[in-house]
């Protein structure tokens, strides 16, 4: 059952970008956008050049279609963001990462042990990967909100394979950006930027673990993570990093940002999981973000409903233990 | 007349300040605004503004990271003016130590009381949005043991009991030291809010600096000049 009958962010066909353009690599768009006198600052502009164009329209994969998820609405999505880089508040990366951080083009590193080191440019990356597919995942943040997201972009593990790491490859190790000219949040230094996370290999491997270059089949905007986001949706979102530019392939295990914050509070593995809570929180229910006044919470399902595909993972992990 | 004989002796000064006191002191201050504080009917509206603020993002505005959680955003603010207003009124007597001539200030400390009240007004408000952003009170069998949670309970009960003792019968009953030494509580039911509200969040919420900051200053300096008043035994 398709319970998407019409979004609201479905655009007329007169509004979309002609396909010539559209597949133009950015520097040419950009100079077509000058020619029309519309500058960078455009703000109809702006969705133009953010985020990886690559790929899209994307493919529904239909082993992970909406089902009985009732995708959350795009406004909600793209609206209410954790990403501190751009301020504390949930509204302020809509703002402030649209405020002269360009994330077109974007180049990422793949290094450590891996036989394929090297920097790719993230639209040339997509259309060596294979192009891009969609996915419906809930999404459940460790402050206990969750949202359904249609997210576009491709397996983790074909990024792994095009890397091709040694037999020394135990863990990723992911790099977020600095910048602090446009990223106002990193003129403070509450959080030692950049942003990392990390996951094991198996778990990059497994076939959920995701790359985000879209939502709902549009290139991902700033404020979500452009234009590369990890997507893990079966742990809390904050291993969901987002502008991803290096991933290492490490033989240690790797700190990630909040672990590195507050040790007891977050760990590396941060499987969802209704019977460990966090200490100051309980995490047994969570509050469904465009729900309603008075809807109250749902129960928190373990590895927020991704048991069947994870939880072969941790078979020899103590789970109150490695939170 | 009957307010002597309603009051301890000891607020019974601040609240009716003698007309000479009065005059001596709008001749120093910012006359207009002192009158204008004086009016019980301007505290009340000051009091009731900020619970009708949420109108503005939800309704009018309509601010989209505000419409995606409504009930988040209300809760918050209810508890954040609660917040704001109880450091507002605990500055009041520390301040009348320092200006006691201000007009400004002793209008404020004619409505202690009222301010004080309408504290415990926005925390129960504050509770009720919790049970009702929770969808019932399902989750507070396993949440009120939560120290975020606790911390807030112990400040609103306390609250509960000063709202409770402040009506006229109560203060007679009590008689002036028993209930001033009993509103000194009200000083603890402060640091559970601001531990209250750091607990809340991940990482530590620089609002509770700017809210009790100056309150916080305003004790100091209080302890330092009872101090230094204090007689020194020579020998």
């Amino acid at each position: 059952m398709n319970l998407i009958k019409k979004p609201d962010w479905q655009l007329p066909a007169s509004a979309a970008t002609p396909e010539d353009i559209f597949n133009t690599p950015p520097p040419a768009r950009r100079e077509f956008l000058r020619k029309l006198g519309i500058g960078t600052a455009g703000v109809f502009a702006a969705p133009l050049l953010r985020g990886a164009a690559a790929g899209f329209p994307s493919e529904k994969n239909p082993a992970f279609a909406a089902g009985d998820l009732k995708p959350t609405s795009y406004e909600d999505i793209t609206s209410y963001n954790n990403f501190y880089e751009f301020g504390t508040d949930k509204g302020d990366p809509r703002v402030k990462a649209n405020k002269g951080w360009s994330t077109d083009p974007w180049t990422i590193e793949l290094t450590g042990h891996i036989r394929n080191p090297g920097k790719h440019d993230v639209n040339d990356l997509i259309g060596q990967l294979g192009g891009i597919e969609q996915r419906v995942y809930r999404h459940r943040c460790v402050e206990a909100w969750s949202m359904v997201v249609p997210w576009d972009g491709f397996p983790l593990a074909k990024l792994v394979e095009l890397a091709d790491p040694t037999a020394d490859a135990k863990y990723l190790r992911f790099t977020s950006f600095v910048d602090r000219q446009a990223a106002s949040g990193q003129r403070s230094n509450f959080i030692d930027w950049p942003y990392v996370e990390g996951l094991r290999l198996d778990e990059a491997t497994n076939e959920l673990a995701f790359i985000a270059t879209g939502i709902y089949g549009k290139p991902i905007p700033n404020q979500n993570g452009a234009p590369l986001r990890l997507v893990v949706p079966w742990k809390y979102g904050f291993k969901g990093i987002k502008s991803i530019v290096k991933i290492e392939f490490t033989a240690k295990q790797p700190r990630n940002t909040w672990n590195l914050l507050a040790p007891d509070e977050y760990g590396f593995y941060a499987n969802v999981n209704p019977q460990v809570d966090h200490p100051r929180w309980s995490q047994a229910s969570e509050r469904v973000i465009g729900a309603g006044f008075f809807a109250g919470k749902q129960p928190t399902l373990m590895f927020n409903g991704y048991e069947k595909q994870v939880a072969g993972l941790y078979r020899d992990l103590d789970l109150a233990k490695f939170y | 007349m009957a307010t002597k004989n309603k009051w301890p002796a000891s607020t019974a000064t601040l609240i009716s300040p003698s007309s000479t006191e009065a005059r001596a002191a709008g001749a120093s201050g910012p006359g207009w605004l002192a009158r204008l504080l004086r009016r019980k009917t301007a505290i009340w509206i000051l009091l009731v503004l900020p619970g009708l603020w949420p109108v503005w993002p939800l309704v009018l505005s309509r601010d989209p990271t505000v419409a995606t959680d409504p009930g988040k955003y209300v809760l918050h603010h209810l508890g954040f003016t609660a917040a704001v207003l109880l450091a507002l009124v605990l500055t009041f007597s520390p301040l009348r130590i320092f200006w006691p001539k201000s007009a400004l200030v002793r209008a404020l400390n004619r409505h202690r009381r009222l301010v004080g009240v309408s504290v415990f007004v926005y925390a129960s408000l504050h509770l009720t949005m919790h049970f009702i952003y929770e969808g019932g009170f399902g989750t507070f069998a396993t949440d009120w043991k939560k120290p975020f949670i606790a911390f807030g309970l112990g400040a609103f009960a306390i609250l509960l009991v000063l709202a409770v003792t402040s009506i006229n019968p109560f203060v007679r009953r009590l008689g002036g030291r028993r209930w001033k030494n009993l509103h000194r509580l009200v000083y603890l039911a402060a640091g559970l809010v601001v531990w209250h509200q750091i607990l809340a969040r991940k990482l530590f919420p620089p609002q509770v600096v700017w809210i009790f900051g100056p309150l916080i200053l305003l004790e100091i300096a209080r302890i330092w000049h009872a101090r230094a008043r204090r007689p020194k035994k020579t020998a």
